[in-house]
């Protein structure tokens, strides 16, 4: 594994997250299938999920992130923040979760590795 | 020994979201009995998708299924497919299928939906049609080709969503509606007035005006309007004119009914051991919702009664509907402006992304967002929580909402 990939990708610094906010990442830069968001719960805590909601198209990076949920923006279907694991319709399939680090104020994003 | 330590076995009839979340909430409060579906369909699928992406044709039904059909096996849910119940016997808690077949169960959970009004206005042929099943969608789509005319008697969510489905397709559209402004008691009158231009703006022909008679001939169909001097012809038409519960499965067994099933606030029926969810269920004296999430409530709520658990909180009622690329949600009431309610709006009303709330002192009641969803999660949480907000905060989009529900 290269140096840069085992320390994470800087995606954002944590202040640019509101709590209770994402962002999304451009698979472009994560390299993943996907574009990955940064999830900040409300009491501070990055997390990262795979951005598309799996029932339809939306992005989950502008969903209502509360309590370790994210709440789908259109159809509110959620998803635990550290598991993706989907709890409730219309959605019924898991989404990816992905290792997120905070260090000095900067969020380092570790694509395909679990949380 | 508890009430709910001896049901062993319960029958949900109606493959609907209401069936499947009664079903898939009885497993996940721990009920390891027997759990029967029945469903009509093979396997049951989500209905929203019938009037937008299923019936623009990109979604197959296999992508609208409620769950994938292994979830049942995994769930041990016997899914029975295709069939429907044509009896009811409640107090030898059995079921009898169109198949000929018994089925007993310790509890009944009624979820017969509902089905689409059908006025007489004519005959009821190939080219006109209603909507609610996937049949239904799949019927109206063969007609929907570019250049097709396409009349549609009623806008509310349904007609207004397929106008823009419709349009979307190429075909041409004509809206009617009696009221000048549909939706004004959902929304309220001025993003109503909104929304329902938007019609227009797409090409659409909204009128204000009712249909008398329908005929169908050669060429499609011939629709007289009232007030017209002749009538017009389509190649299609819709009846998007609102929803009869079907109660008559209850209604024969002798179950209380009145414009709905009647159930208590934990879903029973007037017979202790048959509940009714979703659309086919009232609540004794309210309105039925008719809305997905409520239905899925009204699952989640049986369960809990059946197992004697805690009911899920209570919660300001919640749609979504979608038209022409735009995200229309509600929560709550919506109210007129008068010596008790207020109405606030957050942005522009007519400049998506922008929300409206209904205030009745410092609490909000209702709001509705055109591509703001999180204004809508904010204010849910805002009725929910019984939290005191100021209008001038509301108002500035300059506020964050979340930080209103902290104080």
């Amino acid at each position: 594994m290269d140096t840069a990939k085992s320390q994470g990708i800087r995606v954002a610094s944590v202040d640019d997250i509101p709590e209770g906010e994402g962002i999304a990442i451009s698979s472009d830069i994560t390299g993943t299938e996907d574009d990955i968001a940064i999830l900040r719960d409300d009491d501070g805590t990055c997390w990262a999920l795979n951005d598309t909601c799996t029932h339809e198209t939306a992005s989950l990076a502008e969903g209502w992130v509360e309590d370790g949920d994210v709440e789908c923006p259109l159809h509110s279907s959620r998803f635990n923040l550290k598991t993706g694991k989907v709890d409730g319709l219309p959605a019924t399939r898991d989404t990816v979760p992905h290792r997120v680090e905070v260090r000095d104020g900067e969020v380092y994003l570790f694509p395909g590795e679990r949380p | 020994m508890t009430v709910s330590s001896v049901i062993s076995s319960v029958v949900v009839v109606g493959g609907g979201i209401a069936g499947v979340s009664t079903v898939a909430e009885l497993r996940k409060k721990g009920y390891v009995g027997d759990l029967t579906l029945l469903s009509a369909d093979p396997v049951p699928y989500d209905r929203p998708p019938l009037s937008k992406e299923y019936l623009a044709g990109g979604r197959d039904l296999d992508s609208i299924a409620l769950q994938a059909p292994e979830w049942y096996v995994d769930q041990r849910i016997s899914l029975v497919g295709g069939v429907v119940a044509v009896a009811l016997r409640p107090d030898a808690g059995e079921v009898e299928l169109s198949d000929g077949r018994v089925l007993t169960a310790d509890r009944i959970v009624l979820a017969t939906g509902g089905r689409a009004v059908r006025p007489s206005l004519g005959e009821i042929g190939s080219a006109i049609h209603v909507l609610r099943e996937v049949g239904d969608a799949d019927r109206l789509r063969t007609q929907l080709v570019p250049g097709a005319r396409l009349l549609i008697v009623g806008a509310g969510l349904i007609g207004a969503e397929v106008a823009s489905t419709a349009r979307k397709l190429g075909a041409e559209v004509v809206l009617v509606d009696p009221l000048p402004v549909p939706l004004a008691a959902a929304v309220g009158i001025e993003v109503a007035t909104w929304l329902h231009g938007l019609h227009a703006d797409h090409g659409v022909g909204a009128l204000t005006t009712t249909v008398e008679t329908l005929l169908e001939t050669p060429a499609g169909v011939a629709a007289q309007l009232t007030g017209e001097p002749g009538s017009r012809e389509f190649d299609a038409v819709l009846l998007a004119v609102g929803l009869v519960p079907e109660t008559a499965l209850a209604e024969a067994a002798g179950l209380e009914t009145s414009r709905g099933i009647l159930v208590d606030a934990g879903q029973v029926t007037s017979h202790p051991s048959v509940l009714a969810v979703g659309d086919c269920a009232r609540l004794r004296d309210h309105p039925r919702a008719e809305h997905w999430e409520a239905a899925q409530l009204d699952g989640a709520r049986a369960a809990a009664t059946i197992l004697e658990a805690e009911p899920p909180p209570t919660t300001a009622s919640w749609w979504w509907s979608d038209r022409y690329g735009l995200h229309v949600e509600g929560v709550g009431e919506m109210r007129s402006p008068d010596a008790e309610h207020q109405t606030v709006v957050r942005g522009v009303v007519g400049e998506p992304p922008f929300s409206v709330f209904t205030l009745r002192g410092e609490r909000v009641i209702g709001a509705v967002a055109v591509d703001d969803p999180n204004a809508v999660r904010a204010a849910r949480r805002m009725i929910d929580r019984g939290v005191d907000v100021r209008a001038s905060d509301l108002a500035d989009p300059g506020t964050d909402l979340r930080k209103l529900l902290r104080r």
